[in-house]
């Protein structure tokens, strides 16, 4: 007899979709975590009065009371959304190139085809059909991966758009190469620049977004990963945090269990692992477990971008830094191509060359900071490598350096920002190394390019009978998507279970 | 899926032949085996093995461990921070943080000061039974107390009392080793003369280093004593520093302290945002705490029972953290004082006193989950660890 069905190794949202979904059907399931709090990504931290949410700016897919989405449709599998509170967000975003431009787009088209069409006034048509392509592109999608038997044609949009990228569409539609950034400016979110970007992601975040509009959560991502926690334990499961999985246990073949970083052995009939795939081939599988091709399927993805974030706790109201939109980009300049690009790859972030993304929850719901006050979280994506190599000695001064770069971009913005500032952290790719262990520090999973793309086949199969993944490394980057690949892993494990009776 | 369709999409083939190439000159991630845990381990190892070179007696009172590592290796920090120190004595496994005394830009070795507390368990027996040679299991650097350029004075004043000098004098150490351009006013408060702790390295300091100002305030001087006597008042800190704003005030030592300065630099009109504090522990008896029920003593005792485990007595008045290590149950903890979150428990039901403005998640009160090393039994509990 195995101590348990199934353990679940990594409370990330993929991890958690999965316990909950299984715990739920009966089955006795383990959930081990390294860390002392759930969620991976989806948690937030306490400095002075604040309590900083660390990784979701806009959550897709909750969709409104008569026209609920996927996600909504997921957490309700997961019986708690009477847990939760999700707050609309009246912002799509607003973008600034400092002395060129600065618009708030809402959430809705006719708004962002007025709005854009004041500013671009030539290219007021362009803008809503590309509206009109985003929404039928998006439909057919939705008919190509629910009934593949109508064939290519019966999908004319997806056939001629399906490989080409965001730019490619943008210079079919667009003439002004700032409208093109506007458009472009949310590649942050995806993590690679529009010109190497698939078309297919930007049109599903837009679709998305404005058909269901953009969501945060009261309480922060934590909320969400604690009330995933508190429904596993409700139905009965066994959750370890502090505990580290060092191997996953293999015999003849078929998962046995897992040994802990303490070195217990617990012993269970299935895993799902909610570390990256990287990770779970590389590091907690022994290496004549996973067969060549398996490492060879994997070689052809590149890590994504890891990210460096500044979080800084404001002793004023929003408006009074001259924030008036709760999710915000500010570029330098309308150019998103392989020198925006490269930048990822620069150590350090310079303000004016650079982009950053930044939010501020108090502006979609006041009750986020305590009263008077106000966070905002400023983003920019960049790869590990740099920071790898950087000698351990020069790692502080670095980090401020290049935070100190980032608070001087706002300021374009908002230039009395420093005078207000209370609290401030700062999440260096190592930061994010060290907390979700993913290899270069990878906040989105894989890349994906259009040869990663949702069109391509994913191997369903692990190297071990038994065992499962679930998160960020075998869906697209989200969490709409990895809540959703953990229902999933969840589903294989009963569906082989119903083979085995 | 369906064959054949992808196939027929526009831009197939240059896809197709990525995936060629890729799969010719992809990466070989079985190279990356442990490069994770070897690359953070250089800043935030999760555990350090020391060995103790050196035992330096400070005051009657205290004494400094110098502790270097048994690999080889300490990670920089960021002066301020402090190290958990795990150990097992008297049969409990338990832990303490200590604030590094040594600089930042060495990391040959680290300095703890270790004050002797009356009955302590740690402290007497990192006093008294370790010696030269041992080895200690310690955690990487942590905590949120350091001078932060981003948002701090280059003018800082610094409010120490008792062993709560040790994070200033690595912060001013490092100043005067690398000439950074910062300027610190040190007011040290200990009960006599012969309690304060690096008096003569911080006099040479502040003799040889014109930014560096050190000032000693005694609350039971000797006769005839020339330097500052009684309590760090505002007034003290206003005729020594003259004016305040553009200056960041960092405050360290045990509660009474902060229950005494913070409200006296408010009164200087100083905004709370310019004073930082160290976490510190609440102080006993924790009856004594804004907020703690009147009908409760320190000494009443309920039962606690562990969710699958072992039930056994509580005193009201002792942190849960303790009690659990008392009983032999390990909890994982690092600051020991609310801040860090580590010693995170679930209350399933029962009540716990925890002092005003712990810094627990919104989530993690709504489900339950306490900071262990803050949380006091006000009833039966049923707790998950």
């Amino acid at each position: 007899m195995s101590d348990y069905d199934v353990i679940v190794v990594g409370a990330g949202n993929g991890g958690l979709g999965a316990a909950v979904t299984l715990a739920r059907k009966g089955l006795k399931t383990l959930l081990l975590e390294r860390h002392n709090v759930p969620g991976g990504s989806a948690t937030t931290f306490c400095r002075g009065r604040f309590e900083f949410e660390v990784a979701l700016h806009q959550l897709s897919g909750i969709g409104t009371p008569d026209n609920r989405g996927p996600l909504w449709n997921s957490l309700k599998k997961l019986d708690v959304l009477d847990d939760l509170e999700f707050i609309e967000m009246k912002d799509l975003n607003r973008i600034v190139i400092p002395g060129v431009l600065d618009i708030t787009l809402r959430t809705d088209v006719s708004s962002v085809v007025e709005e854009l069409g004041g500013r671009f006034p030539r290219e007021k048509d362009a803008v809503s059909r590309f509206f009109e392509l985003v929404y039928r592109y998006a439909f057919e999608l939705y008919s190509y991966f629910t009934n593949r038997d109508a064939g290519a044609d019966a999908v004319p949009l997806v056939k001629r758009y399906a490989f080409k990228t965001a730019q490619q569409v943008l210079d079919e539609f667009f003439e002004d190469p700032v409208l093109k950034a506007v458009f472009g400016a949310y590649w942050g979110f995806l993590g690679l620049t529009p010109n190497r970007l698939p078309f297919s992601y930007l049109a599903i975040l837009f679709f998305s977004f404005i058909e269901m509009k953009p969501c945060h959560i009261m309480g922060g991502s934590q909320a969400l990963s604690n009330a995933l926690v508190n429904k596993f334990i409700a139905h009965g499961g066994a959750v370890r945090f502090n505990c580290a999985v060092k191997r996953i246990l293999v015999k003849n073949g078929s998962v046995a269990g897992v040994e802990t970083g303490e070195g217990d052995e617990i012993t269970a009939r299935y895993v799902v692992s909610n570390a990256s795939k990287v990770s779970t081939y590389v590091e907690l599988l022994d290496r004549e477990h996973v067969p060549d091709e398996f490492l060879k399927e994997m070689s052809i993805k590149t890590p994504s971008p890891s990210g460096f974030c500044v979080y800084l706790g404001l002793d004023c109201e929003p408006e009074e830094v001259g924030i008036t939109a709760a999710t915000n980009t500010i570029m330098n300049s309308a150019d998103l191509s392989d020198g925006q690009y490269n930048r990822m790859h620069a150590l350090e972030f310079d303000a004016d060359t650079d982009m950053v993304g930044f939010s501020c929850y108090d502006v979609a719901d006041s009750r986020f900071s305590p009263e008077g006050a106000c966070q905002v979280s400023l983003l920019t994506l960049k790869y590990a490598e740099p920071w790898l190599r950087l000698p351990p000695t020069r790692y502080y001064s670095e980090k401020y350096r290049c935070a100190d770069a980032m608070v001087s971009l706002m300021e374009k913005v908002c230039p009395d920002v420093r005078n207000h500032i209370e609290e401030v952290e700062v999440a260096t790719p190592l930061t994010f190394m060290r907390y979700l262990a993913t290899p270069y520090g990878s906040v989105y999973g894989f890349d994906q390019y259009a040869k990663d793309s949702l069109f391509m086949e994913h191997p369903r199969e692990t190297p071990v009978e038994g065992l499962v993944l679930a998160g960020g490394w075998i869906t697209d980057c989200g969490f709409e998507t990895t809540i959703k690949s953990g229902i999933s892993a969840a589903g294989t494990i009963m569906r082989s279970l119903g083979a085995e009776r | 899926m369906k064959e054949g369709l992808i196939q027929q999409f526009e831009g197939y083939g240059e896809v197709a032949r990525d995936i060629e190439v890729c799969r010719k000159y992809g990466i070989d991630y079985t190279l990356e085996k442990g490069s994770v845990e070897k690359f953070i381990n250089r800043l935030h190892p999760g555990r350090m093995t020391l060995r103790v070179a050196d035992i330096i007696e400070e005051t009657p009172l205290d004494g400094t461990l110098r502790l270097v590592p048994e690999d080889g290796y300490l990670p920089p920090f960021q002066a301020g921070q402090y190290i958990t120190v795990s150990l097992e004595t008297g049969n409990i496994r338990t832990s303490r943080p200590y604030s590094i005394a040594s600089p930042p830009n060495q990391t040959g070795y680290y300095d703890i000061t270790v004050r002797r507390v009356k009955d302590g368990l740690v402290s007497n027996h990192l006093l008294d039974r370790v010696e030269r040679d041992d080895v200690l299991v310690c955690s990487g650097p942590a905590g949120n107390f350091y001078h932060n350029p981003l948002i701090h004075d280059r003018s800082m004043v610094c409010i120490a009392g008792g062993s709560g000098i040790t994070p200033f004098m690595s912060m001013i150490q490092e100043i005067v080793d690398c000439g950074l351009d910062r300027e610190v006013f040190l007011f040290y408060g200990s009960r006599t003369l012969e309690e304060v702790i690096f008096r003569k390295r911080l006099e040479a300091i502040a003799g040889r280093f014109p930014n560096i100002h050190f000032h000693p305030v005694i609350e039971n001087p000797p006769e005839g004593y020339g330097g500052y006597k009684g309590l760090i008042t505002g007034s003290l800190v206003k005729d020594v520093v003259g004016d305040v704003p553009g200056t960041t005030f960092f405050i360290c030592g045990p509660q009474g302290l902060y229950d005494f300065c913070v409200p006296e630099l408010e009164k200087l009109g100083i905004p709370g945002k310019k004073i930082r504090t160290e976490a510190y522990a609440p102080a006993a008896p924790i009856s004594n705490q804004p907020g703690w029920p009147e009908n409760i003593s320190p000494d009443d005792r309920f039962e606690i029972r562990i969710k699958d485990g072992k039930v056994f007595s509580a005193r009201a008045g002792e942190p849960l953290l303790m009690t659990l290590e008392k009983e032999g149950i390990f909890v994982p903890s690092e600051c020991r004082s609310g801040q860090c979150s580590r010693c995170r428990v679930k209350i399933i039901s029962g009540k716990v006193f925890q002092p005003a403005g712990t810094p627990v998640r919104r989530s993690d009160r709504r489900y339950g989950y306490v900071h262990s090393c803050v949380s006091y039994p006000l009833e039966d509990l049923e707790i998950m660890i």
